[in-house]
């Protein structure tokens, strides 16, 4: 097979992506002496000498290419080096890591298929409809805020179940739902919203017919969803991986995901090394097994294009869903802004809602609606600002089609907290820190989205007649190709933003984002965890937030879709109307 | 000297040879039809011809000098003498673009748009028989053959010598066809313009061209 525009990018992305990790030491500059010299010894001063000591037993003095090389040759041999902080081996670590993850991840991802059938079962016994809005909620509410929210009412109120730790099966039973249920609800969305179209194919009604009762039909319609689906599949894995980090942290649980945490928070380099490489390798493992997967279901004989899925039917949209949702968070978020974010009371603390203070107070008596309303506009201006870099890059690398999609293979297959903690480790975490982290992995659907909107202007007569009048390249880009191809995806992008302050909360809320005592929604979140028994409503306030925040986000996503949908819908029929008047 | 020559002209896409040895010649004032089943070649023939595919081999003399050989850059002055008319006639205006900015659009490439500009729009859209005062509206608000109409409009503001027409009149409603023949007939007695006409309806060709080339898989099989 001849390697292909994308195929090389996509293996150069990956090369990019390893070199990273393995420069980490070099690309976080000389300060994790002091953070190793604190960790080792905290009397000593932190002299010249001390440090300079540090750093060449860390190796931090070599050059960037030397140390990248006895990094790859390490792992080559199976060596990940020592921990800094601990001074133990890497390797022993990650696979205790591992293995507690992976048995997390299996329960997960059984919760994800008891779910996702659970979704599925409706449309295929009554042969129509689709899973929905439910569906698609679930999808979108991340893995941190059901997790707080899980541990709140099941472990805390209600007792149920033990919160944190990892002794013995039932402490897997709230960690492997807050990780399995978004899976679930993206799985069961994307088998869902395909089937309808394939049970409204002509085999479906001349099966029916014929008398084939329904238990083989919704078998078979079943075997025809599924081949198309399994690469998107992997991005499930993917999400796993990245969920495991935040609900691993949040239930105390001993896995990969916060193992790694702790050593980017620790700057433990070579533990964040090897556990960041075994989350990577996790994901990279099971999108290949969905790979193999595909080719077993389908047969080499079939390619792509021989087993395409029909068009998902236009979503209908309903404007007042994301409008609602839209005035109740800018009415708090007004009223918690004529309010002082910063003021401590410490008369008041943790009190209880009152009409003093409508959301309550937190630990240190501030008042949480304040605090819920100034820090919106830190997010949402981040999130913007992330979304325009987002857009920018994605029209650029819209005229790049091949490079466009073997980058966004890659960067689809980034977790944005993994993004998250390489970026925190290399650059120390902030707000600028967990921006460009999301801003990263945040430009494939606007890319895609402009790339087929550049491939359809430039195959237009009316482009061809641009050129036949002796138009510029220039002026064909400024005055045709730009126009019809930004503002389409300048909303696209726009309507991606909630999902982009959702990725920034969850980066702040795993300590990697905006620093205390900014009023981040993911902080507050996992702030007001400390003191949930006594003041649940301080935590309830910002989760509710999120919440609706998450509505936003795929309310927003499914109107845009729709619309798209819609528009070339109506196109196409009126293409055919005109053929067959001309006919 | 003729206004279009072609000598053995060949365009391949991949390994498929879509336009096999093709040679013709056409005189101002005259149109050509190129006839032949769908497939055959006729429509990357006037691609080629235009330079806006380039032909893999062959010549193309117009007004007697040879464009194949001229770059992207030498060949833009010589565009707006040899003017393409297309087949799907909303296909071939820009939704997002009113009427009388498509129609000002080549005079603006050009460097000709003056404080007369407007007044030659509305002239052009009344020589192809628009009502000036469609030139406000999108293309989705007129009609098929008002469409065509102002397609042609835009290829005469380039003031060209030879318009190569790919099937002007076969997305059409019949009873509108021939309303857009006269006009053709009618401005190539005026202005002289070659036509090459790209057709497949065998009675619209033979009311309509001066002389009939035939194709099948690329090659010429008479005329």
């Amino acid at each position: 097979m001849r390697p292909t525009a994308a195929g090389v990018t996509r293996a150069l992305c990956l090369v990019a992506v390893l070199a990273a990790v393995g420069l980490l030491p070099w690309l976080s500059g000389n300060d994790p002496a002091l953070t190793v010299l604190r960790a080792r010894s905290p009397e000593q001063e932190p002299t010249k000498e001390a440090l300079d000591a540090v750093r060449q037993d860390l190796g931090l003095d070599a050059g960037p290419l030397s140390l990248l090389g006895s990094w790859a040759s390490g792992l080559v041999r199976g060596d990940l080096g020592t921990s800094w902080v601990s001074g133990t081996e890497v390797l022993p670590s990650v696979v205790t890591g591992l293995q507690v993850s992976l048995g997390l991840m299996g329960a997960a991802f059984g919760v994800a298929v008891v779910l996702a059938c659970a979704l599925v079962a409706p449309v295929l016994v009554r042969g129509r409809g689709s899973a929905g809005a439910g569906a698609a909620m679930l999808a979108a509410v991340p893995e941190f805020l059901l997790a707080t929210v899980a541990l709140l009412v099941c472990g805390v109120w209600l007792g149920w179940l033990p919160t944190s730790g990892w002794a013995g099966p039932e402490y897997m039973v709230l960690p492997a739902l807050a990780l399995g249920v978004p899976a679930g609800g993206l799985l069961g969305r994307l088998v869902a919203d395909a089937l309808p179209g394939v049970l409204d194919e002509r085999w479906v009604e001349l099966w029916r017919g014929a008398g084939v009762s329904r238990r083989i039909v919704a078998g078979a319609a079943l075997k025809r969803v599924l081949p198309p689906l399994v690469p998107q599949f992997g991005m499930v894995a993917v999400g796993l991986t990245g969920g495991a980090v935040a609900v691993e942290t949040v239930f105390a649980v001993p896995g990969i995901g916060r193992t790694a945490l702790g050593a980017a928070k620790s700057q433990d380099l070579p533990l964040l090394q090897g556990a960041v490489l075994a989350l990577l390798a996790l994901g990279l493992v099971t999108g290949a097994a969905a790979a193999l997967l595909r080719r077993r279901l389908l047969g080499p004989a079939l390619r792509e294009a021989g087993l395409q899925l029909p068009p998902a039917r236009p979503v209908r949209t309903q404007p007042a869903i994301p409008l609602t949702l839209f005035t109740v968070l800018a009415v708090a978020i007004g009223w918690g802004l004529s309010r002082d974010p910063y003021a401590v009371n410490t008369a008041a603390r943790l009190t209880a809602p009152s009409w003093a203070h409508p959301l309550g107070t937190d630990g240190l008596g501030r008042d949480v609606l304040a605090r819920l309303g100034h820090g919106a506009a830190p997010t949402v201006g981040t999130a913007a600002a992330v979304c325009l870099l987002s857009l920018l890059v994605g029209l650029a690398l819209g005229f790049l089609p091949g490079v466009a999609a073997g980058a966004s293979d890659i960067a689809n297959a980034l977790p944005p907290v993994i993004v998250g903690i390489l970026v925190a480790a290399a650059a120390g975490p902030g707000t600028g820190g967990a921006a460009l982290a999301v801003a990263l992995i945040s430009w494939p659907p606007p890319a895609a989205h402009a790339a087929a909107l550049v491939q359809e202007v430039r195959a237009s007569a009316f482009l061809t007649a641009q050129r036949a009048i002796g138009a510029t390249p220039w002026w064909i880009l400024t005055r045709h190709v730009l126009p019809s191809v930004a503002a389409p995806v300048a909303r696209h992008a726009l309507l991606r933003l909630p999902g982009m302050a959702l990725a920034l909360a969850s980066l702040g809320f795993l300590g990697l984002g905006a620093r205390p005592p900014a009023p981040e929604w993911g902080l507050l979140l996992d702030e007001s965890r400390a003191y949930v028994e006594r003041a649940p409503w301080a935590a309830l306030a910002p989760a509710a937030a999120l919440a609706l925040l998450a509505g936003l986000a795929v309310s927003g996503a499914a109107y845009a879709q729709g619309r798209r949908v819609s528009r070339t819908r109506k196109e196409v029929s009126d293409a055919v109307g005109r053929v067959a008047v001309g006919a | 000297m003729p206004l279009l020559d072609v000598r053995e002209l060949v365009v391949r896409y991949g390994t498929v040879t879509a336009v096999d040895q093709v040679s013709f010649s056409l005189r101002a004032g005259e149109t050509l039809a190129l006839d032949g089943p769908s497939g055959c070649g006729k429509s990357s023939t006037a691609m080629a011809v235009l330079q806006l595919r380039r032909p893999d081999a062959g010549e193309v003399r117009f007004e007697g000098r040879e464009l194949t050989v001229l770059t992207e850059r030498d060949l833009r002055p010589i565009r707006p003498r040899m003017q393409p008319v297309f087949q799907d006639p909303y296909g071939s205006l820009s939704p997002r673009h009113r009427i009388r900015d498509a129609v000002a659009e080549p005079l603006k490439v050009q460097g000709r748009w003056t404080a007369d500009g407007p007044a030659k729009v509305a002239e052009l859209l009344d020589r192809v028989g628009l009502d000036p005062s469609h030139g406000a509206r999108y293309p989705h608000e007129l009609s098929g053959g008002q469409c065509q109409r102002v397609g042609i409009a835009r290829a005469l503001a380039s003031e060209p010598r030879l318009l190569v027409l790919d099937e002007p009149v076969s997305a059409l409603d019949p009873s509108v066809r021939a309303g857009v023949l006269n006009l053709l007939a009618e401005l190539q007695d005026e202005l002289g313009l070659g036509y090459l006409f790209i057709c497949h309806d065998r009675a619209v060709v033979r009311n309509f061209a001066h002389r009939v080339i035939e194709m099948r898989d690329g090659r010429v099989i008479s005329g």
